[in-house]
């Protein structure tokens, strides 16, 4: 079943590398209907997926014995939004790429094996198996910024490949210090993630190994101060590719951060949080400031990234159920939302060919669906109640207040800050006078641009109202994550029970 | 007098290649045949060398598992037929098949002096295979020699260029110091230990303890110096880059390829069986090496515009890796490594070698701009070898860096470990450069022709690097077998 899911796209890329070159016209429409199957299995996925802690679906089969690598594939309720999230992004994605008129083959195949290994690297239960699949989706991305990206492309992609293969690189050598400590405890090999966190390390080491491990996530998330490849790459890249680095690609680094730092470093992780917890709130801040300055439309959804990705690592290393539970559930709104709003910053280049906010003003005149839907998906990514944005932060923000008060009531400057900068940006782009003579031309959406939207609306009201729909299966595992910090530290979580009835359903309380 | 007792089958795969070198040459001035009929006769000793060595191998696994390892030592202990020697010759012949293969356009355009190509690479392939089978430094410096002066004579095959003349010249002549280098080490470690064998020199300095053994130090210290001039470890690495660029394009992937096979497998067979009660003089030394061959050659690929020189830096990069493995102790690690990149190189040289053109000597990074329209399998090939040599996952160099890391890291050079991934990030970036030109820049320069023989190679090349990199259990069971004595 995980199998399937991780093959499925890959399988897709083949068959679609096989047809030739010259009958383009059927790659990009073969792509998106071969990308509907990950997407149906996912669905089943979280159809049949029970509410309780533990992996499910767990596939373990033997890779190279000797070396204790195995093909270890499980889902819980931190993997499963992001499998759902990948899986609908990708059709998405592909169909918002029409623009794309060079290599569309090849583009295709790069977007699917984009999404197989992001599918495995979401599965993934064996360190080593993760590390493969964490590394090679750098490849897929690297070509599809680097050559169906704007004018500095290739400097982007080179940025983008070498920051993130830095940090990944020394998390490997943490990998093997892992998989060490654990042969010389129990006298065994092994890359499975059960098994190494069972390993006992000394203080120092541990320390070291969260450091590496943090690292590299915090290069992927980005965290401040390691974002400066983001913006670059999110400018360059078209927009599936944007689409699927902002939505997917950096959960990689707060799914990493949640599932892998503190299930095998509780300790470390519990001394980290002050570090982490700056550093979270550091980023909302800048981000969002940064934000507001941005005279490129797209830089300013790429800085609202950095900004929101705060909120999660914020609410991660809360350590609390409230905030494990907004991470996770944020993990997949800002996929939504952030995704929603470059697939409409690339219509809106796609027609007028530039990213200049001084360049519109008035839009709503012209394309009022369009600006419709621009002010929907920035008002569920300010969070507004009712919306989904509203649901993570607000988690975020109670649980992570229980522990790092001072840190919660900034960060929740964060969300003034979003309301700022995305409104201001709304009042400059679309109302006014219409005065620019090239702006009056413009179209409003397609039924196709429609359609590609509507899925991500409809999401957003639906998490905004009904959030139990994720929560009570994200909620099990969250916990689950924080039973094993406290069998495996001092740590106590305060007041456990206190969120518990907040958001879900039949909260009798 | 009694005949010595002649274990035909130890030698069997040399003298295949050697006869055939012979008679390569007789048959030409004989019948003056095609350059076709004179490839085949080498294809055909290849062949039977390896169809031999399979045999080796099995009766090696056998007489291992039941613990007779007398049966694995012929010619008085000059020669062994352990696992480890007969996967370095493994290694050793694939790639002069392919690396033959995929010059084959620059034999055919020798016209009568193809015999000479031919049979020198064959003999450098015998040289190098008894280099890595021999259990005697003195048998061990024969092959090397063998292999070497064979090597010198190619990189020098085509006199009419004047690069080449060049080339061959600074070859031999650092070459031949390191050998005379190498030579001085056996005769002191000879002197300290009163032996030359190399299971000899193991058992003695594992039961008497030496005490004075700076005579030895020294031996061991000049044998990595000499080595390490074959393999083009830093800092001994300067004839690398003239080399690669100078000598005929067709061969460079092969002669590149069996120097550090046949170097590193000695390297490894003295300092991990003989010395190795000795390694906490040289693993030090080893890791500095390894320090600076990783930086120095990830480095100096970066600023390079010839794609030759750029594979050897990348080259210098590579050696830093492997002594990592020996940092590691680990025989498998180095192996897997070796015959990893081996292909990955002939590979990649066969690629540099269709987009020069025949006779073409310039390799300028300029060449490949766009090459992924003009030629979509030659680019496709070679991103795929590169990437393999960077080592990302889902390529066999990845489980074979990965290989080297974890041996290093088990035994106690964990900072080396730290080093060299740093280090393979830079070297992304070079390897990512010649990716970047060939995929994201146009340019409306003519379409490449591929021949046949070419093809093959490549898809020998990139299927082994996918294959090996996705199930690396396919190799790495072999080499779990192919231990030294």
């Amino acid at each position: 079943m995980l199998t399937a899911l991780i093959l499925a796209p890959a399988v897709a890329a083949i068959v679609i590398a096989l047809i030739p070159s010259r009958r383009a016209e059927v790659h990009l429409p073969l792509g998106i209907a071969l990308s509907i199957v990950p997407l149906g299995l996912a669905g089943y996925l979280f159809w049949v997926f029970e509410p309780v802690a533990g992996y499910q679906h767990a596939v373990d089969a033997v890779w190279y014995e000797p070396w204790g690598i195995g093909w270890t594939l499980g889902v819980d309720g931190i993997s499963l939004p992001m499998v759902l999230l990948t899986a609908l992004l990708v059709p998405i994605a592909l169909g918002a790429s029409t623009s794309i008129n060079k290599r569309t083959k090849e583009f295709v195949v790069f977007t699917l094996l984009l999404e197989a290994g992001m599918m495995g690297a979401f599965l993934a239960l064996d360190m080593f198996l993760f590390f493969v699949f964490f590394e090679a989706i750098l490849i897929p991305m690297y070509f599809i910024i680097g050559i169906w990206g704007g004018d500095r492309r290739i400097y982007a992609s080179i940025k983008f490949f070498i920051y993130t293969a830095l940090g990944s690189a020394l998390m490997l050598a943490a990998i093997i210090g892992l998989a060490f400590n654990y042969s010389s405890e129990f006298g065994a090999t092994s890359f499975a993630l059960a098994d190494l966190m069972q390993v006992t390390m000394d203080q120092g080491a541990e320390r070291w190994f969260f450091a590496a491990f943090a690292l590299a996530f915090a290069i992927k998330v980005p965290l401040f101060p390691f974002h400066t490849w983001l913006p670059d790459a999110h400018v360059e890249a078209p927009t599936a590719g944007s689409v699927l680095l902002a939505a997917v690609l950096l959960k990689l680094g707060t799914y990493g951060l949640l599932r892998f730092n503190l299930a095998l470093f509780p300790e470390a992780s519990v001394d980290a949080v002050p570090i982490m917890g700056v550093i979270a709130v550091i980023g909302i801040i800048y981000g969002a400031v940064v934000a507001i300055v941005q005279p490129d439309l797209k830089k300013l959804v790429a800085y609202s990234s950095v900004s929101h990705l705060g909120f999660i690592v914020l609410g991660t290393f809360a350590l609390t159920s409230g905030g494990l539970q907004g991470a996770v559930i944020q993990n997949v709104n800002h996929g939504i939302t952030t995704g929603a709003l470059f697939l409409l910053v690339g219509m809106l280049y796609d027609r007028r060919h530039t990213k200049a906010i001084a360049d519109f003003g008035g839009l709503q005149k012209v394309m009022p669906v369009f600006a419709g839907f621009f002010l929907f998906m920035a008002f569920a990514s300010i969070g507004l109640p009712g919306l989904n944005g509203f649901v993570g932060e607000f988690l975020i923000l109670i649980g992570s207040y229980a522990t790092l008060p001072v840190l919660a009531i900034s960060a929740s400057f964060g969300v003034l800050l979003a309301a700022i900068y995305l409104l201001w940006a709304y009042e400059r782009v679309f109302t006014g006078e219409l005065d620019k003579e090239e702006n009056k031309m413009l179209v409003d959406l397609s039924p196709r641009e429609i359609g590609l939207l509507a899925p991500l609306a409809i999401l957003v009201l639906v998490i905004g109202l009904y959030p139990a729909i994720l929560l009570d299966k994200i909620g099990p595992s969250t916990e689950a994550v924080l039973d094993h910090i406290e069998s495996s530290t001092d740590y106590e979580v305060p007041d456990p029970d206190r969120l518990d009835d907040v958001f879900t359903a039949g909260g009798d309380s | 007098m009694p005949t010595p007792d002649v274990n035909w089958l130890a030698i069997g795969p040399d003298l295949a290649m050697a006869l055939a070198a012979a008679i390569i040459l007789l048959v030409e001035v004989q019948w003056k045949p095609r350059a076709r009929v004179l490839g085949l006769i080498a294809a055909g000793s290849l062949v039977v060398a390896f169809a031999l060595s399979v045999v080796q191998w099995l009766i090696a696994i056998d007489a291992v598992a039941a613990g007779s390892f007398s049966e694995l030592s012929a010619f008085s202990g000059m020669i062994l037929m352990d696992g480890f020697a007969i996967f370095a010759r493994f290694a050793l012949l694939v790639v002069t098949a392919i690396g033959i293969a995929s010059g084959w356009q620059f034999f055919e355009g020798l016209g009568r002096r193809s015999a000479e190509g031919l049979a020198l690479v064959l003999l450098a392939t015998t040289g190098f295979s008894l280099m890595v089978s021999s259990n005697n430094l003195i048998m061990l410096f024969l092959g090397l020699e063998i292999g070497s002066i064979a090597l010198y004579v190619l990189a020098g095959l085509t006199r009419e260029e004047k690069k080449a003349d060049e080339a061959a010249i600074k070859y031999f002549l650092m070459g031949s110091f390191a050998s005379a280098i190498f030579v001085y080490g056996v005769a002191l470690i000879y002197a300290g230990t009163r032996q030359l064998t190399i299971l000899g020199i193991g058992d003695f300095l594992s039961t008497f303890i030496v005490g004075s053994p700076g005579v030895i130090l020294i031996g061991i210290g000049l044998v990595i110096v000499g080595l390490g001039f074959k393999v083009s470890a830093a800092p001994f690495h300067t004839w690398a880059p003239d080399v690669y660029q100078g000598a005929p394009a067709g061969i460079v992937g092969y002669l590149a390829g069996v120097a550090k096979i046949a170097g590193f497998a000695a390297m490894a067979r003295i300092l991990l069986t003989a010395v190795d009660d000795f390694d906490w003089s040289f693993l030090p030394v080893i890791a500095g090496l390894a320090v600076l061959s990783m930086f120095l050659g990830s480095v100096m690929a970066l600023v390079q515009s010839d794609v030759r020189r750029m594979l050897a830096y990348s080259g210098v990069a590579h050696a830093g890796f492997i002594l990592t493995g020996i940092t590691g102790l680990s025989a498998d690690g180095i192996l897997f490594y070796l015959a990893v990149y081996g292909v990955q190189l002939v590979g990649a040289f066969a690629v540099v070698a269709a987009v020069s053109g025949p006779g073409g000597s310039s390799s300028d990074i300029g060449l490949y701009r766009g090459l992924s329209r003009r030629s979509p399998v030659l680019a496709g090939s070679l991103t795929v070898l590169l990437l393999g040599m960077a080592g990302l996952p889902l390529t066999s160099g990845f489980v074979a860096k990965f290989g080297v890391f974890s041996d290093a890291w088990f035994n106690g050079y964990e900072w080396l470990v730290v080093v060299a991934v740093v280090a393979s990030v830079i070297a992304f970036a070079f390897y990512l450069r010649i990716v970047v030109i060939m995929y994201m820049e146009d340019d409306d320069a003519a379409t490449i022709a591929v021949p046949g023989m070419v093809r093959w190679v490549l898809g020998i090349a990139v299927l082994a690097t996918l294959i090996w990199g996705i199930l690396p259990g396919s190799l790495l069971n072999i080499v779990a077998d192919a231990l030294p004595l």
